[in-house]
């Protein structure tokens, strides 16, 4: 099962990541979360704070200038360019880098490639995609099962959603959710529900706990896993967990 | 270093740290103060014309504009037409928004690679070959740590670093500030802290990016109104705290020339 994560920067692609991450490991699932950003700071929504964050992305740039072995396989790359965040989700920081050695997995293999040929076994994948919609429209048909699009009702947000809407449901992709994020009122929600009026639409309220979360570096869901918007992205988790399991 | 009246600068961050609202913002305050402003959006995502209020375009630069290296030439693969030069192409397919700025986007990301690298081609020659005498240039450059720099920042004499208050914001400008500084371009890299909510908030971006803070814009209620409806906070929102934020960088920046 492989869920992709998209949307426009600053829309909330990797809280959501993170949080559906640790729902689905919560619920005993073998969850690896791929930080596909070249710009990645889904360590920090995990939970592990702004050090080991920085430590993975010094790992891929000691690659890059060849100063790191390289990993064999996929599973070894999630070692040794990975990190254990809580609820026993494995992140991997596998964005793309500037001077790869083809074919190796570590570097080689782009982020849509490692999605199409690892082979994952019985873990959930869960990749938060660089912002925009660069790596969907690299992907091949098929080489995911559920793509959460995440907006926020302006639109610079819709309009890149729309996009990345309109190619999902162009590759063969089983499930679309649209996350409507900051959603402050019933106007808000009719912009977005009028953008994607075929989509199953998840509403998450706008909610100073994200940004009080956001500050401090710390995962939501451990800061406080009752504000209204956790418990909303709490419930994109469970939405997914029928195809899940 | 700028010839009087004109500013050069591009806008670097994470995406979604409000690196549009305050481009367009700046821009058309620039305008206003006499400059010949042309806006550019490196992005093939849209973002600046919504900021500035320029209608919204899907034409970049056309292909009929491009010439392809004839073979045995040197330089880059593609250029301009020969018939035009930096400033002919900027009257040509630059869209005229509010107080006069020339608003000029890379194009987007719909068309074909081949398509995409002719554009690009152009897109950076235009950028490179303006007249030094004339356009003030403001730069919106696209989020995170793809393509900042490596060229693409090159024109800019100030390169303003957006970032907001938050752990994932405050890394990504540090990222970009490594970045930048081992490329060697940005020699003037200044902090622009953006949705400062609290007294301390300034002081703590500075403090974890290492920059030097050239303006704090506070979150500002109305401003996030005027995306919501995809208007420039500039028409909607003359009057807030962040728009007046940007007019004191604006007038900081200007000041010396």
């Amino acid at each position: 099962m492989r869920i992709a994560v998209v949307g426009k920067g600053g829309s909330g692609k990797t809280t959501t990541s993170a949080v559906v991450a640790r729902v689905l490991g919560r619920r005993g699932l073998s969850v690896v979360a791929l930080d596909c950003d070249s710009n990645p700071n889904l360590g920090i929504s995990l939970g592990v704070g702004d050090q080991e964050t920085e430590r993975l992305v010094a790992m891929r740039q000691a690659l890059d200038e060849g100063d790191e072995e390289h990993a064999p396989e996929w599973d070894e790359l999630i070692d040794r360019f990975g990190s254990d965040a809580p609820d026993g989700v494995r992140l991997a920081v596998v964005s793309r880098i500037e001077n790869p050695d083809p074919g190796c997995p570590c570097c080689g293999l782009s982020p849509e490639q490692l999605l199409s040929s690892a082979d994952f076994g019985d873990a959930i994948v869960l990749a938060d995609l660089e912002a925009g919609i660069g790596t969907l429209t690299r992907l091949q048909d098929a080489t995911i099962d559920a793509v959460l699009i995440v907006v926020e009702p302006t639109p610079k947000s819709i309009e890149v959603g729309s996009r990345a809407y309109g190619l999902v449901r162009d590759k063969a992709v089983g499930r679309v959710v649209v996350v409507a994020n900051r959603i402050r009122n019933d106007e808000d929600l009719d912009r977005v529900r009028q953008a994607f009026p075929d989509a199953e639409i998840v509403a998450v309220p706008d909610d100073p706990a994200i940004v009080a979360a956001d500050r401090s570096g710390v995962a939501a869901l451990d800061r406080t896993a009752d504000a209204p918007a956790v418990l909303a992205l709490i419930g994109v988790a469970e939405r997914l967990l029928p195809v899940a399991s | 270093m700028g010839r009087p009246g004109r500013l050069r600068v591009a806008f670097v961050g994470k995406g979604g740290a409000g690196k549009s609202a305050i481009a367009g913002t700046f821009a058309r305050l620039l305008a206003r103060e006499g400059h010949e402003v042309l806006a550019i959006d490196s992005d093939p995502m849209p973002g600046l014309a919504f900021s500035l209020g320029v209608a919204q375009s899907d034409a970049g630069i056309p292909d009929d504009a491009v010439v392809e290296r004839v073979e045995g030439e040197e330089g880059p693969r593609f250029r301009l037409r020969p018939d035009l030069d930096a400033s002919a192409a900027v009257e040509a397919y630059a869209n005229v928004g509010p107080d006069g700025v020339r608003f000029l986007q890379f194009g987007k990301l719909t068309g074909h690679v081949a398509q995409l690298m002719r554009s690009q081609h152009a897109f950076r020659q235009i950028v490179e070959e303006l007249p030094d005498d004339r356009w003030s240039v403001v730069g919106d450059l696209p989020g995170g740590t793809r393509q900042p720099f490596f060229g693409w920042a090159d024109f800019a004499e100030v390169v303003l670093v957006v970032a907001e208050p938050t752990a994932k914001s405050w890394l990504s400008a540090k990222r970009l500030t490594r970045l930048a500084r081992e490329d060697g371009t940005a020699a003037n890299l200044l902090l622009v802290v953006n949705k400062a909510r609290e007294a301390g908030d300034a002081r703590l971006v500075a403090e974890m990016t290492g920059l030097t803070v050239a303006a704090v814009v506070p979150w500002d209620e109305d401003l996030a109104e005027a995306e919501r409806r995809g208007r420039p906070p500039i028409d909607d929102a003359p009057n807030s705290g962040a728009v007046r934020a940007v007019a004191s960088l604006v007038a900081d920046l200007t000041g010396g020339t």
